[in-house]
């Protein structure tokens, strides 16, 4: 907090919000390992000098270098490894299980265009940040979320401002990103006209999909035509997430906004947190937070969807007519069950109104269902009559000598890790990679 | 300059299917010896075009995947002896992979019931190898500036066998492995019919699917599709496939369809409607059983 | 090389700068370079040497028994790539290894045979070098020992190049090289009995090992022809050692007469490595075998930056592309350090900065005026010492964008462009006008004749060339003669 104690009157307003930013910051515990120890030590360090000063916000602040610890050489190998452990212990932790997830999502992207966005506390200003990391939280999420749509909504000189229409292609959302001179921050922001508009943009869709808002809040006000606790109990009938980061201090409103729909709230305190902390809300939400937001009786529907996986026509083909425009096209795709050609995937055929998709699309998400087992780190050699040489899936050969600083919970003294069903060794790369990257061990060949 | 490029070659190596296709009854047989002749010839070529190009090649045996041969590593102690007539790396390359294959071929013995062949942990090798030479770890000495990591690596996979349903999610996360890592996968199909599956790799990565029409050119389809870098196929063409079948297998009985039931909660496919998702157990809503129903029955009566 | 500068830059036509030994082959006659492809080993050399584009086509082309038609070839071609197709085909028919006549493109018969027997192996050329049986009295040379081997032979005639200007002389190099080096005009003794440094010397010193390597054969090659060697002999035995396997002793006894005595030249320059020069065997060295690969991997421990080269040399030994650290930090004050012990590379360093501190692993200097402009005064281009910075930079510095920062490379340049604003002529100055009509005559006569450099009109005064002087003067003659 400390880059944002300029003005003590209205952090005194606010001075509640820092104890509740910490206990959300513990209660997220599930981040990325880096954050997570920056968080405990932060709470910790709270705690500590919570007795002699008064102020909690002149407590949280934490030199950044003072999170690494050197060992006794002044290396900082020890701190490396010890992350890297932490990251391990934290995919062992991680539920094997499938996990029911959304993956029909449909999100409303709230950006705060107010004035209070050209502020400089983040470099180069809030406002620029923010598009900059609006445009690569968009390229992630649909990376992950493949069958989503992303509408753009911005919020300025006191209304809600369409910025882009709901939209399942990247690119499309990323143009309406691209223009820096369109979005020109001015005025107060408007929290209920703004979530307003993102609401209605939402209320036609299907019970099976997911709604959601992120707000990305930079201002300390909402200047509202009516009473927002109004739109807030909509939101909450019409089951919507919502979501905010907010770039300055935090207030009761967002809080309250995220807490009654399940969403989730975070206070960005500095550039690299601020990234973090909107990146979390990339990969689906599981089942659970909607379920509480429902509450009781709010089973959501799950149905099954009959779809179509098409055949893409060469660009060589013969030219014909498609289905949807009717323009005269090599390219295309054909629907399975009426032979129609249709553009673009994904799409309803208009022909027999067959819901045709691309099967990758699908399956882009399928990592998140058949998780790898994690791997066990080899602590001990003993009973080992012929180890594996080299690592089973780079042929890296492992060394025989043991790592002394590898002393930590859930690494290998020896740098191997083994798969518990094929028992093959894998170096601690290939069991980063293995897990975060290609979801399929190469022992198993699942 | 031009960059070293690194090649990874799969070889599928299913005895059954190299049996057949050894069989005189085909229009243009092909045995896995004249196979791997040829096969070298262009590993052979690939070396040859830059001293720094770097090769390993992997065998998809039935149950189990192999390292054949890798550029980095010494992989057999018994380095074979210089002769004048043959430059070394070449008759390393050959010497090493034939001498592994027939090692692999000589431990399967006589099963009953021959497994499948594991092409997707092949695949899977040849990305975390690939992974590895080109993300080089911090402890290395060489810190920035190395000019052997690779770029513009490629997979090349000659297939003989048919696409093996059960292993459809596996393969889909390699090739999205392989698209975010930005490898090429290629595909030579060599025996068989068209595999859906490495017609999608081939597909999303940029790679070329070639499905070998005349068996007995083999080596000039491999030379002229398969051994140029990807910054040459902008100048000089390589063939491209031409259909692309988007099927899937469905996760109840690893058939491949063309439309299925899809799960609205955690996207698994199904060839049949089921009441219960067997992945993530949601309950499907039974008042929209009439709803889901009548396009299927028309599908029926459609087939 | 500035090459290393566009590594960030996505390159969308792969750019390929042809290698200097192509025009030199270009420029021999079909016979000799038909003799050459006999060889399968100089196939496989020359092959290695040729551009991306030209390599591909003769692969296509490789393996088919029939020539292509052109328009089935041209198919290939999309659009964009039509210039690097026809320069590329170019070059092949260049070196004779197409034959390219209106309609049908096929290889040169022989290329194609030797490539291909190259490839598959076979044949009894013994083109890839004999061989000799392991020795069991006298142990080979290892790798480490070769590598410091042509180390030292190769840094002894750098170093001698760079120390020749000072007047300080080290261990002098063979009298082979010296007149080598003396032929090429890299060094001459137009002041003198010694030899100096001339200002391609200093240019030459800037480039990458493996330019200068291929600088020096070049030249090499010149002098055999001269030397009325067998051109095909000399290149068929560069071509060979750069396929044969380092570590490795060969034979002695297949080689020809001129092979044989190209070994003691190549001794010297540090490309092979014998035990006593009657010895039946030899050994190539890095060098050597890295003559065809396009990354220039001089041995490893070029770079004794420190500690460098204590985990370095195993973990290059097996990795060939493996190219030299960097060493130089240039900070925008323009300050150097340069982590370095190398005696040679402090020297080229001296070139172009003035020294401050010496330690035993760092150097520190600055970029002065006067440094940069003795170094201009040397022949070196501004350009040559920011490419010199440039691939020479430390790890560290290679996270910055740009890699060296803008003031000081504007800086270099400024100083070469203040060096431009003199230039000097020979000619003669006319002065001393008896009155202001004859100076104007006479200058009217010489601005016809287009020999007037300057003028001044007040002073009743020009100057012009030297070229001019004796029409001007018989004018001047002429004139007060008639008077």
């Amino acid at each position: 907090m400390a880059p944002r104690n300029r003005d003590d009157n209205f952090m005194d307003v606010d001075s509640d919000s820092d104890i509740s930013l910490l206990g959300d910051v513990e209660h997220r515990g599930k981040g990325k390992g880096k954050s997570k120890t920056t968080d405990k030590r932060k709470k910790d360090k709270g705690k500590a000098k919570a007795k002699e000063q008064a102020y909690t916000w002149e407590a949280s602040y934490t030199r950044s270098w003072d999170t690494v610890q050197e060992d006794e050489a002044g290396s900082l190998q020890g701190a490396v490894e010890d992350l890297m452990a932490r990251g391990r212990r934290r995919r062992l932790l991680a539920p094997a299980a499938a996990i029911r997830r959304t993956i029909i999502r449909h999100l409303v992207l709230l950006l705060d265009l107010s004035a209070a966005m050209m502020d400089r506390d983040m470099r180069p200003t809030r406002f620029d940040l923010m598009l900059q990391y609006a445009r690569e939280f968009v390229v992630e999420w649909f990376d992950q979320n493949p069958l989503g749509q992303i509408g753009v909504v911005g919020m300025r000189a006191g209304i809600g401002e369409r910025i882009g229409e709901m939209s399942g292609n990247p690119q499309d959302v990323l143009k309406c990103l691209s223009e820096r001179t369109r979005l020109e921050p001015t005025g107060e922001p408007s929290l209920q006209n703004a979530i307003e508009m993102a609401r209605s943009s939402m209320s036609h869709l299907p019970t099976h999909s997911s709604r959601e808002i992120l707000i990305i809040f930079g201002s300390l006000t909402t200047c509202d035509p009516g009473n927002i606790h109004d739109t807030l109990d909509a939101c909450v009938k019409n089951k919507i997430r919502i979501s905010v980061v907010a770039l300055a201090a935090e207030m009761k409103i967002s809080r309250d906004l995220c807490d009654k729909t399940g969403g989730q709230f975070g206070v960005a305190m500095n550039e690299g947190h601020f990234k973090d902390i909107l990146f979390e809300l990339v990969p689906p939400p599981a089942q659970r937070a909607v379920a509480r937001a429902g509450g009781p009786g709010a089973n959501p529907a799950a149905d099954l969807m009959m779809m179509g996986f098409p055949t893409r026509l060469p660009d060589s083909s013969p030219p014909s007519l498609c289905a949807c425009h009717s323009d005269m096209k090599s390219e295309g795709f054909l629907c399975p069950r009426c032979m129609a050609k249709v553009c673009d995937v994904p799409t309803d055929c208009d022909i027999c109104g067959l819901m045709i998709v691309s099967s990758p699309h699908l399956a882009r998400s399928y990592h998140h269902l058949f998780p790898v087992k994690p791997y066990e780190a080899v602590t001990s050699m003993e009973g080992e009559s012929m180890p594996q040489a080299a690592c089973h899936a780079c042929a890296r050969i492992f060394s025989t000598s043991v790592s002394t600083a590898a002393t930590s919970e859930g690494m290998s003294p020896w740098g191997r890790y083994r798969c518990p069903d094929c028992h093959n060794d894998f170096c601690a790369e290939c069991d980063v990679f293995v897990h975060d990257v290609i979801h399929c061990c190469p022992g198993c060949g699942k | 300059m031009e960059k070293a490029s690194h090649l990874s070659v799969i070889v599928d190596l299913s005895p059954t299917q190299w049996h057949l296709s050894a069989q005189t009854s085909n229009q243009y047989p092909l045995s896995i010896e004249t196979f791997l002749s040829q096969l070298l010839a262009f590993l052979n070529a690939h070396i040859a075009s830059k001293h720094e190009n770097s090769l390993v090649v992997f065998g998809a045996l039935p149950g189990k995947s192999v390292l054949l041969y890798s550029s980095t590593e010494l992989l057999s102690d018994d380095v074979p002896s210089l002769d004048a007539n043959s430059y070394l790396p070449f008759k390393l390359v050959d010497s090493t992979v034939v001498q592994r294959i027939m090692n692999e071929f000589d431990a399967i013995g006589e099963l009953e019931e021959e497994p499948s062949c594991a092409l997707v942990g092949a695949v899977t090798k040849a990305l975390c190898y690939i992974n590895r030479i080109t993300h080089p770890s911090s402890t290395t000495a060489g810190v920035a500036e190395d000019p052997s990591i690779v770029h513009d690596p490629r997979i090349l996979i000659l297939s003989v066998s048919p696409d093996l349903s059960s292993s459809y999610i596996p393969i889909m996360n390699a090739i999205f492995s392989a698209q975010k890592l930005k490898v090429t996968i290629d595909v030579c199909k060599v025996y068989g019919p068209d595999t859906v599956f490495l017609q999608q790799a081939a597909h999303l990565t940029n790679g070329s699917y070639i499905y070998l029409e005349r068996r007995d050119a083999l080596l000039q389809y491999l030379i002229m599709s398969f051994l140029s870098p990807t910054s040459i196929r902008k100048i000089l063409a390589v063939p491209k496939q031409d259909k692309i079948d988007f099927r899937a297998a469905c996760f109840c009985h690893k058939n491949i369809v063309d439309i299925g039931f899809v799960c609205s909660v955690c996207l698994s496919i199904f060839c049949q409607p089921l009441p219960v998702c067997s992945t993530c157990s949601f309950l499907s809503i039974h008042s929209n059983d009439s709803m889901l129903l009548a396009p299927f029955s028309l599908l029926q009566t459609h087939a | 090389m500035p090459v290393q500068s566009l590594q960030n830059t996505d390159v969308i036509v792969p750019q390929h700068t042809p290698h200097p030994l192509l025009p030199f082959l270009q420029s021999q006659s079909q016979t000799t370079l038909t003799r050459l492809y006999q060889r399968p080993s100089s196939c496989l050399s020359i092959f290695r040497l040729l551009g991306p584009i030209e390599r591909q086509l003769i692969m296509n082309l490789l393996w088919l028994e029939s020539a292509l038609s052109v328009a089935t070839i041209s198919a290939w071609v999309l659009p964009e790539g039509k210039d690097a197709y026809d320069s590329a085909l170019a070059v092949m028919t260049g070196l004779h290894i197409a034959q390219n006549s209106a309609v049908k493109l096929a290889l040169n018969p022989t290329f194609k045979s030797s490539l291909r027997q190259a490839i598959t192996g076979g044949g009894s050329t013994g083109s890839f070098g004999v061989p000799t049986d392991k020795d069991g009295k006298r142990q080979s040379a290892n790798i480490e020992n070769l590598d410091a081997y042509a180390l030292e032979r190769w840094e002894t005639i750098l170093h001698y190049m760079v120390s020749s200007g000072q007047g300080q002389n080290p261990t002098k190099p063979s009298q082979g090289v010296l007149y080598l080096l003396q032929r090429s005009g890299l060094m001459n003794n137009a002041h003198g009995p010694a030899l100096q440094i001339t200002s391609s010397g200093f240019q030459f010193l800037l480039h990458s090992p493996h330019d200068q390597l291929w600088n020096l054969l070049l030249q090499y090659l010149h002098m055999a022809e001269e030397r009325q060697m067998d051109l095909v002999e000399v290149l068929s035995f560069l071509f060979m050692l750069s396929t044969m396997d380092l570590g490795r002793e060969y034979s002695t006894e297949p080689l020809s007469e001129t092979q044989k005595a190209m070994l003691e030249d190549l001794r010297d320059y540090g490309l092979v490595w014998q035990r006593k020069t009657s010895s039946k065997r030899f050994s190539p060295t890095r060098l050597a075998t890295t003559l065809t690969s396009s990354s220039p991997p001089l041995p490893s421990s070029h770079s004794t930056g420190g500690s460098h080269t204590a985990d370095g040399t195993g973990a290059v030994a097996l990795s060939s592309g493996a190219a030299q650290q960097g060493f130089i930090v240039l900070e925008t004050n323009y300050r150097i350090y340069a982590y370095t012990d190398n005696p040679l590379q402090t020297a080229v360093l001296n070139l172009f900065i003035t020294m401050k501190y010496r330690f035993p692993n760092l150097v520190v200097g600055m970029l002065t005026r006067e440094s940069v402009r003795k170094a201009l005064g040397n022949g070196i281009s501004a350009d040559q010492i920011i490419s010199y910075l440039t691939t020479h930079a430390h790890p560290q510095m290679r996270k910055n964008n740009p890699l060296l920062p803008v003031t000081v490379q504007d800086q270099i340049r400024l100083w070469e462009l203040e060096r431009n604003r003199l230039k000097s002529a020979e000619g003669y100055l006319y002065k001393d006008f008896a009155s202001q009509a004859d100076y104007e005559y006479v200058l009217a006569y010489a601005k016809q004749l287009d020999v007037v450099l300057w003028e001044n009109a007040s002073k009743r005064c020009f100057f012009g060339t030297l070229e001019g002087h004796a029409n001007v003067r018989g004018f001047i003659e002429r004139r007060t003669g008639s008077v």
